[in-house]
């Protein structure tokens, strides 16, 4: 630990090495301005149908006015939020659970992994038309076909990550007599855990794709349906505003999934800090 | 079954996989509270010999007792250091001594006390709440080296836990566990390939042969402790033991 007023000698090197690290906290920015002015350009064209930034921004003071079906951009985003969150809920339950099953125990595996792996190659947008004539349009069928589409990389993660943990780890549970239930949950859980948050950080932007596409298709609120909403009626800056809402949520979502695993794995923190 | 004055005794253990020869009758006996060390050219089937104590392998023929009775890891305490230093990683230091006595459902109280003992031995307290990775190398096998004791194990077996260390903290760590071995009256068991660690180390030195593995010699290393390693009689020990592993 270096104390935090005592002056640091540093010499030319090392203080263009400091620089050099920098740049790494610069040039996000620097390919968002960069991303941007594209933007201007591209849209600058009369000819082109590109809706401008300006003009997205318009949009987006417009929408704070006067909400689309009584919902506001925020309304829209937390309708699309909600959906996202009753079906991870569901699906990291039962797909941790399901993966720890197949993961560890083999018959179970014999028995129900053939099934999965087929049932895992059915896209979840293909469920919508089945899914509809069962449920109609309401709001299960979009919760529903989400939780399809976020349960398949949490299954498949916890699947690997339980039945590939590493032999010295089970070397202990058995040097130290751990019965079968220890070995699972003392030893195979938990070196498991980082295998599991891929799968739920993976589930989590699944789940967000999936629930775009399933508001496309029907319904009165939620993202997917202002992009759907835009396309109909030619009003092209609100998609683009949409997108870059989704953009935006999706990116704040990796983060919060991020800052849990660092909280409830801290061991998984490297060794730097 | 008649009180033995032996800890463990192997009898003719035998250990064949298919047609390869791996180990051919070995017998000795340890007493309790001794320390003993094998020493053998590298692969002439060490881990193997393990392997039949901690009953991942069964054996072809003869049979491991201790206290008389065939050993059982259900039954008797055994406790392991590996070669490689393995924490379990999400667990803190203090959470890892504890593993295997929380394993063996043990009364809390019974824990505590335990690994308050080992952590102050070991000079853990400050790392405590520390995650392995976090740590060093040496003071990851320390951990290790503790959470065995911490069983007070009928036997402990140490795999060449030194293998990968440099000579300092090698020197370091061997003082360390003489140091547990005498206030835990334990028995080990520890294998290595480093003659000097054994000669310095040992009460009796094992001396084993190319595969088939036999024992070729039981010898005891009555040099006073603390050991010298530049004193004559202790590099006369050395020079022997290394000439009856050279010499086939």
């Amino acid at each position: 630990m270096r104390k935090e007023h005592e002056e640091i000698f540093l010499s030319e090197y090392e203080r263009k090495e400091l620089l050099r690290n920098r740049i790494y906290g610069v040039l996000p920015v620097l390919a968002i301005i960069l991303l941007i002015c594209l933007w201007f350009a591209a849209s600058s064209n009369p000819a082109s149908k590109f809706p401008s930034p300006m003009s997205v921004w318009e949009r987006y003071l417009k929408i704070l006015e006067k909400p689309i079906k009584d919902l506001g951009l925020m309304g829209h985003i937390w309708a699309s939020l909600k959906r996202v969150f009753i079906a991870l809920a569901f699906a990291w339950l039962l797909g941790i659970s399901f993966g720890i099953l197949i993961g560890w125990n083999k018959k179970a595996n014999a028995l129900l992994g053939p099934i999965f792996t087929a049932f895992r190659a059915v896209p979840p947008l293909a469920w919508v038309p089945l899914v509809t004539m069962w449920f109609g349009i309401g709001e299960f069928p979009k919760v529903l076909i989400v939780f399809v589409g976020a349960l398949m990389p949490v299954v498949v993660n916890t699947q690997a990550g339980i039945a590939n943990v590493q032999k010295e780890y089970m070397d202990i549970g058995t040097i130290f007599h751990a019965n079968e239930w220890q070995m699972l949950t003392e030893i195979a859980i938990p070196s498991a855990l980082d295998a599991i948050f891929a799968g739920i950080r993976n589930s989590t932007s699944a789940g967000w794709m999936v629930v775009l596409a399933a508001e496309m298709l029907g319904g009165k609120s939620g993202v997917g349906f202002l992009i759907v909403r835009g396309m109909d009626s030619g009003d092209y800056p609100l998609c683009l505003l949409s997108m870059i809402c989704i953009g935006v949520v999706g990116y704040l979502l990796a983060i919060v999934i991020q800052f849990l695993e660092r909280i409830i794995c801290p061991w998984t923190a490297k060794k730097s800090n | 079954m008649s009180e033995s004055q032996y800890k463990v005794e192997v009898q003719g253990l035998t250990k064949n996989f298919g047609s390869l020869k791996v180990l051919n009758n070995i017998s000795f006996n340890i007493k309790k509270g001794e320390f003993v060390c094998i020493v053998g050219p590298t692969g002439c089937g060490k881990t193997t010999f393990l392997n039949l104590l901690t009953r991942i392998y069964m054996p072809t023929k003869g049979d491991l007792l201790i206290d008389g009775e065939s050993a059982d890891p259900k039954k008797h305490n055994l406790a392991f250091v590996f070669q490689e230093p393995s924490a379990l990683p999400w667990k803190t230091v203090e959470q890892n001594l504890r593993f295997g006595l929380e394993l063996k459902k043990l009364p809390k109280a019974e824990i505590n006390e335990r690994v308050e003992h080992i952590i102050k031995l070991m000079g853990l307290e400050q790392f405590r709440n520390s995650y392995p990775h976090q740590l060093s190398v040496s003071t990851e096998q320390r951990i290790i080296i503790g959470r065995a004791f911490a069983m007070n194990p009928d036997l402990l077996l140490m795999d060449e836990p030194y293998g990968q260390m440099d000579i300092k903290l090698r020197f370091y760590l061997e003082d360390e566990v003489l140091r547990l071995w005498k206030e835990t009256g334990a028995t080990v068991l520890f294998i290595t390939h480093n003659i000097e660690e054994a000669v310095y180390l040992a009460e009796r030195v094992l001396i084993l042969s190319n595969k088939p593995t036999t024992i070729k010699e039981d010898l005891e290393i009555n040099l006073p402790r603390p050991r010298d390693v530049t004193s004559p009689e202790f590099i006369e020990k050395r020079q022997y033991v290394t000439d009856q592993i050279k010499w086939w």
